[in-house]
């Protein structure tokens, strides 16, 4: 699969750079291929039962599985309107509940049909609607049972759909632009998409991950972490950080001491916290170090813009950060 | 050989005054405010293929500008809460005059020339009551200020006058804020903010506003077609991922239309629009820096179609389509379908493209 494009980059007039490529075939590949996989496996699981450890087991490492490539938010995954489908978080309205609600009121036979499901709401369908089904189920019985398949499918085929179309095409979109095309013109420009990943991602952890949760310290609101019934929370972060860990590493020409060193701030910082649901923003004694650690997270913004963002000569946001 | 530029610069010094147009500025179409790489800012003047006509330095950080309806003049506002703007001469570059905001208001970054182009109007806070004012200013008076008029709420950001007329659209955003305290809003849970359509002498035509539920829904932008059609762009207050429209149509006696495109359109612009404008063939586009997206809709409203682009914001009306700029330098031709990089310049273009 792979060979074939790396000819293909030799025959290229301009020279497409080493972090492009490196990224694309050692960070973008490989997480949509256990993404496919681990998707695959978690809709057999539950083919063959509803409930129990092995669906939970499954269910984890397909949501692990997404963290490690969910930061990839341009391509095929929003060419096909995919960008909220596999996680639809944060969902302030409680839309998640309300479509599963609906549907199960209805009994809406298109739990039958994978490609029908994918037209039903983006709250009813990915890792957030199976959690609700599986952990605090707003409905039961045999349609609930009917519902967890039909996202679980849905997620496998999403899955099998992106990574082909990053294999077929977009791969090669990417590694070799030109002003003809369309969306990637020009090889500062796959730079630049891959560094805005990796800096929406970073936003994403600070703002909502993490801030959401702590809220204020007069007003903390535990009942906004992300995925907390499934107690994923705190692994939604780690696994996250890790995935941007590898990116950034790949995306840098050169060396990033200080990049690095901040992510292991944030690692060791990690090691001593053991609040799955992030429960803890609630006990001051407790709180103090996720605030540490949202604070670790904005030093690695930091410093991924010195190091990487500035040398990519991509702007802090002249517009996007002056909000009027 | 001296250029033309400076010729016409030279007659005007001597007082031997043509009729001066903005062909001699340079035949710019658009303006915008820019940051140059070393950091100075500047109103640009940009040609319709997104060139540079002109540039003219500015003392700080600029947000929009008025351009003369036939005069090369500009006026350049400072960022809010501002408290001064400049009159810009386009051909030679001089500062005309200074407008300063009267004591106890500021500028709020927006203003509009009258259809004839003597008099100018200014969107303003009368700080002490955070009650919106729209001064008046007297262009054949040396720009004296000869009156003002209430804005019809808080915060008017952006006024504009409808093309052919002189009936003034302001966008009365609704925030209350004091300059002691810079940006900070002090009214999120009361705000209301509405469309104020007014005469010049500012009695009211029409005052409409989004539905109670979509009070923190902070008006601030505005773009207007000859039919008196007004595309409004809004600035959500509350949390983001509630991700509501953002965009809406007025139409005289129809009052406010909202188009509101699905989940995943309508998260795209992270809650955020920093810019509307038409397109010459009825579509309006509304930009979002915040979410590196430029979305256009069709006249009724109706998603047609997005782009990405990091930091994307200034959008205005051309005589074929449309145009936009972004932080990065970069000026894109807009047509219904399609965005077209014309030119990058080395310039972070600040939030609006404003029409000549």
């Amino acid at each position: 699969m792979i060979r074939p494009c790396l000819i293909s980059i030799a025959l290229l007039a301009t020279p497409v750079s080493a972090d492009v490529t490196e990224a694309v075939e050692a960070h973008v590949l490989p997480g949509y291929a256990t993404l496919v996989e681990a998707t695959a496996r978690l809709s057999e699981t539950l083919e063959s039962t509803c409930s129990g450890p092995e669906v939970t087991q499954a269910y984890h490492t397909a949501y692990d599985a997404w963290l490690g490539i969910s930061h990839i938010q341009f391509g095929p995954i929003e060419a096909r309107g995919l960008t909220l489908s596999f996680a639809f978080w944060p969902d302030p309205k409680n839309q998640t509940d309300k479509a599963l609600r609906k549907l199960a009121a209805a009994e809406d036979p298109v739990v039958n049909d994978s490609d029908a499901y994918a037209a039903v709401s983006v709250a009813a369908q990915g890792f957030l609607a199976l959690e609700r089904l599986l952990y605090a189920p707003p409905v039961e019985g045999d349609y609930a049972c009917q519902l967890t398949r039909a996202i679980a499918k849905r997620a496998a085929l999403n899955a099998a759909d992106l990574s082909a179309d990053w294999n077929a095409g977009f791969v090669e979109e990417l590694r070799s632009p030109n002003a003809q095309n369309a969306s990637i013109r020009s090889d500062d420009e796959a730079k630049r998409a891959l560094y805005t990943s990796l800096a929406t991602a970073l936003q994403f952890l600070y703002d909502q991950r993490l801030g959401r949760p702590l809220g204020s310290f007069e007003k903390p609101r535990p009942k906004r972490a992300e995925a907390r019934r499934s107690e994923r929370s705190q692994r939604n972060i780690e696994l996250s950080l890790r995935a941007l860990r590898d990116l950034s590493a790949r995306l840098a020409d050169a060396p990033t001491p200080r990049t690095d060193r901040a992510f292991d701030v944030a690692f060791s910082r990690l090691e001593g916290i053991d609040d799955p649901a992030l429960a803890g923003v609630v006990d001051p004694g407790k709180r103090f170090k996720i605030e540490a650690l949202r604070q670790d997270i904005r030093i690695i913004q930091q410093t991924v813009a010195a190091e990487i963002g500035a040398e990519l000569g991509v702007g802090t946001g002249f517009n996007s950060l002056d909000g009027d | 050989m001296p250029s033309r530029r400076g010729f016409l610069a030279g007659l005007l010094a001597s007082g031997l005054t043509p009729r001066l147009s903005w062909a001699d500025a340079g035949h710019p179409t658009h303006l915008s405010a820019a940051m140059d790489p070393n950091g100075a800012y500047a109103l640009y003047g940009l040609r319709a293929d997104g060139a540079r006509a002109f540039r003219i330095p500015l003392p700080g950080r600029g947000h929009a500008a008025a351009a003369h309806p036939t005069y090369p003049e500009a006026v350049a506002f400072a960022r809010r809460p501002g408290r001064f703007a400049l009159v810009l001469d386009c051909v030679s570059g001089a500062v005309r005059h200074r407008l300063d905001a009267p004591a106890g208001r500021h500028f709020y970054g927006h203003g509009a020339y009258a259809q004839d182009g003597t008099r100018l109007y200014t969107t303003e806070n009368q700080i002490d009551t955070g009650q919106g004012r729209i001064g008046i200013w007297a262009r054949d008076e040396g720009f004296e200020r000869i009156g003002e008029i209430a804005s019809g709420g808080i915060g008017p950001h952006e006024v504009l006058r409808l093309p052919g007329t002189d009936t003034l659209a302001v966008a009365n955003g609704g925030i209350h804020t004091h300059p002691d305290t810079g940006r900070e809003k002090l009214n999120l849970d009361t705000m209301r903010p509405n469309l104020t359509l007014m005469a010049s002498d500012g009695s009211i035509l029409d005052h409409v506003a989004l539905n109670p539920a979509l009070h923190q829904n902070s008006l601030r932008h505005i773009a207007a077609r000859a039919d008196g059609t007004v595309a409004c762009a809004f600035q959500w207050q509350g949390d983001p991922f509630d991700a509501p429209p953002l965009l809406a149509l007025y139409r005289p006696g129809q009052g406010l239309r909202l188009a509101t495109p699905d989940e995943i359109t309508r998260r795209a612009m992270n809650a955020y629009a920093g810019s509307v404008g038409f397109l010459a063939t009825g579509e309006v586009a509304i930009t979002s820096p915040r979410g590196g997206t430029l979305q256009v809709f069709d006249a009724q409203g109706q998603f047609i179609t997005q782009y990405r682009q990091p930091d994307i914001c200034g959008v205005a009306e051309t005589p074929s389509g449309g145009l936009a700029s972004d932080g990065t330098g970069r000026i894109y031709r807009l047509g219904r379908r399609s965005l077209t990089e014309l030119a990058s310049h080395r310039l972070a273009f600040d939030n609006h493209l404003i029409a000549i």
